[in-house]
């Protein structure tokens, strides 16, 4: 051992890291040493940690299932202009893997995002300094296998790169979209772009594992319209994404498209709005494609004719089913007032009678062809201090609207698309504050400016590999007193059994702060942090669902 | 007449003696803790008595070398508070083997102590002022009282030769030397890459700790053995001893535990298999070892094939190589016993899937042993607990390589349950065997484990049990954890 002890013993000992709470089996571990490397709960332990971001943990994917974890720190320095970064790796057991030591520009060096496609990591970073992207990839045993600098933003890009740096949850969608990199598993990795000042257009390059371009896409540079364009799936042979086209950078009309490109060769197969008469005004949430039955499925939600998508309060939502040449097969929609509301429980219909409004944060299919849409209600209420101050201020900076965060649901739809059934899950009201001036804004965009913002309770949804099992985790704590105010970690499981199941973890008060993360099926992973002791406790909490 | 009275009197003793042998043995447990918390004082006062601070050195050195002692002082009071075994069949037979070390070896020094601990782990360790703490994990590990002698001898010649004094005062000059300090303030004001450089000069310190602790390792087995000659026990077991040391990690029983004959049946007809381990996606080899780390220099002892050649040298090849012939009928009572309070160890310590897996390995030899089956039913209660309260985590191990394949197996197994599946599993697991009449603590607290398993805690059975293991047992080992008083609801920040 490294410090003076005063015992000597038979075998060799081996002090080890456990979770920080003193439990009794810790004590065994601290007071009693083991004669080999222990292996025991599923807990890591990080001294030396100066501060700790929710971002500096990122899980790494496998398709559907967490498969490990990466983070992301800056060490001391290399040289005059240079600082050694680490990227530590564990696996989806918090059994550490290895570290990757790079050595890059001293200043504002990120790490956008972590990405693994199935034979290769990339890696995508940010030097804020020099302000450039470097994606680097490493094969699974982590030698790297290339490195490539993109060296000439567009203003376009600048400006989505801050935006994206001051989103709260990075899982924000809509028109809210940021730079990314797209795992296409045995072809590479698609980045996308935005061209001119005003991110007027997109663009789109595949590399592959070494990081050499095979393909690159970009908007006509004779379009009207503004476009920017999500990548949503790699299906079959298939890239999916949903576009949104709009008239200026500032446009409240905005259309909805969905894409279809060759994953080989970028070509792109399908651009169809996914309104399909003049009686329809849709957003598009979720494209995706049915292997099975070779259809693509498009879930959103619709709006007044004189409402405009994403902006206004929806009416409902639609599914629809296109064939692989883009034909509409079918159509079904379900209001809120209608057929949602015939379907809920009698509890749920008091806050839907409150103008709580749902904001559609996930849409999954299940193996057994039922689709799943997870929803979180919603709505603004005027602030009487806000107003006054506002009053006072001819307008000045105090927010005259609070944002509400009510409860859960999770619709079900069978395999035909019908609307089977409304599981609501009820929820303490918690509140957000939102920007001056959101009090003029419609529903849609007020809903994505809480989840730009975080104000949400959901937190993310998990999948295992076979699309058979689900889980929806929330918390649930008030925005405006703090993450101190938090209570529980709730879990919503359902899946192919047809259960739907909650569980609910009780938050320790003890951490400075605790942060949530995908893991593997099953589990949830917590890190804690403690400020005082510069330490970081990670455990993967296995679920009740 | 007379001769007949005598010979019924002998025949009554001699059929009392059997009873009292034939009774099954049970992990010790006394609630005074009077004497446990005496001699933890005893001896954290005696570690400060003997490590006295010099008055030599510098100011740095004299605060380090307080705050080791202190440190050291209070981990030997917790080590002896919280685990020393006092019971009255084990104890007082280490202890004899201990004396008559002692005995025959008038020149180690005054004041030697051996005190035995519930550590379910295979070692032992010697504390500077002369204590020798043995665990009670290493007792079914040995095959008899010889090798056992060698392990006390080899932490007896730690204690002879000042190793502990000796080192600390080496480790602590070292770390408090003007040229490491230089070191150091040159590599914090080097500015560049100080992360590495550090991580380099500790690695060197650190291989300099170790080479000098493993020349105290040869020191001690070297000294051990002459220890050893001197009493009436067979040398040639340290050789043995230490090939036995060599192997230890690996479980005594390498059979799969067959865990579809104790935990399926027609209510819960589910199949154990072996589901391989969500492959991990990194294909990372572990580090290539270098020359120093194959020639085990990076290690604080030797490895054994090298202490067993070097004590192979020292008897001049007269050594017990091999499995020994079975144990002298002594020394395999203590082994039995042992092992059970290795089981008890684990469980007492909150490591559940060690104290399934200890149990349900001895279970083929004692089908009968009601003890064994009462931890198995507890350690399902109390994994379904940590369960529902979401800190499963911190008792069930991961899958690892380090572990033994069987023990991996059962892990699989523990993570892949859900909350219902207990039920199905206790109800099973009574089903192998008919129930056992609650005849003593133990197995009550597994009859009241089963039920609350199988029924709500509010059932009547259920609390009927709690009510009678209340009264038969008040203050009893399993009270605190099975019956625990509801904490007040803590304010919240």
């Amino acid at each position: 051992m490294l410090f003076p002890t005063i015992t000597s013993h038979l075998l060799p000992t081996f002090y080890f890291h456990t979770f920080m709470q003193f439990t009794k089996r810790t004590v065994l571990a601290a007071l009693l040493t083991l004669a080999a490397p222990a292996a025991f709960a599923q807990t890591k332990t990080l001294d030396g940690i100066q501060n700790m971001h929710r971002s500096a943990l990122s899980p790494i994917y496998d398709g559907n299932e967490v498969k490990g974890y990466v983070m992301f720190a800056k060490g001391d320095k290399a040289d005059r202009k240079n600082d050694n970064y680490l990227l530590d790796l564990y696996d989806q057991d918090l059994a550490k893997v290895s570290t990757i030591t790079i050595q890059k520009p001293s200043g504002r060096y990120t790490l956008l995002k972590n990405t693994f496609n199935g034979s290769a990591f990339a890696f995508y970073f940010y030097n804020g300094n020099d302000k450039t992207l470097e994606i680097e990839t490493y094969d699974t045993s982590l030698k790297k296998l290339g490195s490539k600098l993109i060296g000439e933003l567009s203003k376009g890009d600048l400006r989505v790169l801050a935006m994206q740096a001051q989103a709260v949850d990075p899982a924000a969608g809509g028109m809210m979209l940021g730079l990314n990199l797209f795992p296409v598993p045995g072809l590479g990795f698609v980045r996308n772009g935005y061209t001119g000042g005003m991110a007027k257009g997109y663009t789109l390059a595949i590399y592959d594992n070494k990081l050499g371009m095979h393909w690159r896409i970009t908007s006509p540079e004779d379009a009207k319209q503004y476009e920017s364009l999500s990548l949503t799936e790699a299906a079959d042979k298939y890239l999916l994404g949903t576009m949104l086209r709009r008239d200026g950078l500032l446009s409240r009309k905005v259309t909805s498209y969905m894409i279809v490109l060759e994953a080989k060769t970028g070509k792109k197969l399908l651009d169809l709005p996914v309104e399909t008469s003049a009686t329809e005004q849709l957003s598009l949430s979720s494209f995706t494609f049915d292997a099975d039955k070779r259809e693509f499925v498009a879930v959103g939600e619709y709006y007044k004719l004189d409402d405009k998508p994403f902006v206004n309060k929806s009416q409902g939502f639609y599914v629809k089913r296109f064939d692989e040449a883009g034909k509409p097969v079918s159509t079904k929609n379900y209001g809120w007032q209608n057929e949602v509301a015939a379907l809920m429980p009698a509890e749920a219909k008091a806050s839907l009678e409150d103008n709580y409004v749902n904001y559609n944060h996930a849409i999954v299919k299940g193996a057994n062809g039922r689709m799943y849409i997870v929803a979180e209600q919603f709505k603004i209420v005027g602030n009487a201090l806000g107003i006054a101050a506002a009053a006072l201020n001819s307008g000045g900076n105090s927010s005259v609207s609070k944002g509400k965060v009510g409860n859960m649901f999770v619709f079900e739809l069978d395999p035909q698309a019908k609307l089977s059934s409304v599981k609501f899950y009820p929820k303490t009201v918690t509140n957000a504050t939102l920007p001056p001036g959101t009090g003029f804004m419609g529903a849609g965009m007020l809903g994505q400016i809480m989840k730009y913002q975080g104000d949400f309770d959901y937190q993310f949804l998990q999948k295992n590999a076979d699309n058979s099992q689900f889980n929806v985790v929330y918390v649930n704590f008030d925005k405006e007193k703090g993450e101190s105010a938090k209570t529980y970690v709730g879990n919503i499981g359902f899946g192919d059994n047809g259960k739907y199941v909650v569980d609910k973890i009780e938050m320790p008060s003890g951490p400075t702060f605790s942060y949530l993360y995908p893991a593997k099926p099953g589990y949830v992973m917590i890190a804690d942090y403690y400020r005082k002791k510069s330490q970081l406790g990670m455990k993967l909490v296995k679920l009740n669902i | 007449m007379l001769r007949l009275l005598c010979l019924l009197a002998l025949g009554v003793l001699g059929s009392l003696r059997c009873f009292a042998q034939d009774k099954p043995y049970l992990p010790y447990y006394s609630r005074d803790t009077t004497q446990l918390y005496q001699l933890a004082v005893a001896q954290r006062n005696a570690v400060k008595a003997y490590f006295v601070v010099p008055k030599t050195g510098s100011g740095d050195y004299r605060d380090h070398y307080r705050r080791v002692v202190q440190e050291a002082s209070d981990d030997v009071y917790n080590s002896i508070r919280y685990s020393a075994l006092l019971d009255p069949v084990v104890e007082p037979f280490v202890q004899q083997v201990f004396a008559r070390i002692v005995q025959a070896n008038p020149q180690l020094p005054a004041g030697t102590r051996l005190v035995l601990t519930r550590n379910p782990e295979p070692n032992a360790h010697a504390v500077g002022n002369g204590t020798v703490m043995l665990n009670i994990g290493l007792l079914p590990r040995l095959e008899n009282e010889s090798q056992l002698a060698f392990i006390l001898c080899h932490e007896l010649a730690h204690v002879a030769c000042r190793h502990m004094e000796n080192g600390l005062q080496e480790r602590l000059m070292a770390l408090h030397s003007k040229e490491l300090k230089r070191e150091f303030r040159r590599i914090v004001n080097s500015e560049y890459n100080i992360s590495s450089q550090v991580k380099a000069l500790v690695l060197g310190f650190s291989l300099n700790n170790n080479y000098h602790r493993r020349q105290f390792e040869k020191q001690a087995d070297s000294l051990g053995y002459v220890l050893l000659t001197h009493t009436r026990y067979e040398a040639p077991q340290a050789y043995r001893a230490l090939q036995l040391l060599d192997t230890i990690d690996e479980p005594e029983n390498p059979a799969a535990i067959p865990l579809n004959t104790y935990f399926s049946c027609t209510e819960f007809p589910k199949t154990f298999g072996a589901p391989a381990k969500p492959a991990s996606i990194f294909t990372v080899k572990a580090a290539e070892q270098t020359v120093l780390e194959t020639t085990d220099t990076l290690k604080s002892h030797p490895d054994c094939g090298k202490r067993m050649r070097f004590v192979q040298a020292l008897a001049k090849g007269q050594v017990a190589d091999g499995p020994q012939p079975a144990s002298p009928p002594e020394y395999a009572r203590i082994r039995d016993a042992s092992r059970l309070e290795v089981i008890q160890g684990w469980f007492d310590y909150d490591c559940y899937d060690h104290a399934l897996f200890d149990a349900l390995q001895l279970l083929p030899q004692q089908p009968q042993n009601a003890y064994l089956r009462s931890v198995v039913q507890l350690s399902l209660y109390e994994l379904r607990q940590h369960m529902q309260d979401h800190t499963y985590f911190e008792v069930v191990s991961n899958i690892s390589t380090h572990n033994a394949p069987s023990f991996n197996a059962l892990l699989t197994t523990l993570h892949a349950l859900h909350l219902e599946d207990f039920k199905g599993l206790s109800t099973c697991f009574a089903q192998a065997d008919a129930p056992a009449v609650p005849t003593n603590e133990y197995a009550l607290a597994g009859h009241y484990a089963a039920s609350a398993l199988a029924a709500e805690t509010t059932a009547p059975p259920v609390v009927a049990l709690k009510t009678q293991y209340q009264q038969q047992y008040a203050g009893g080992r399993f009270e605190k954890l099975l019956f625990p008083v509801p904490k007040p609801a803590a304010k919240r920040r």
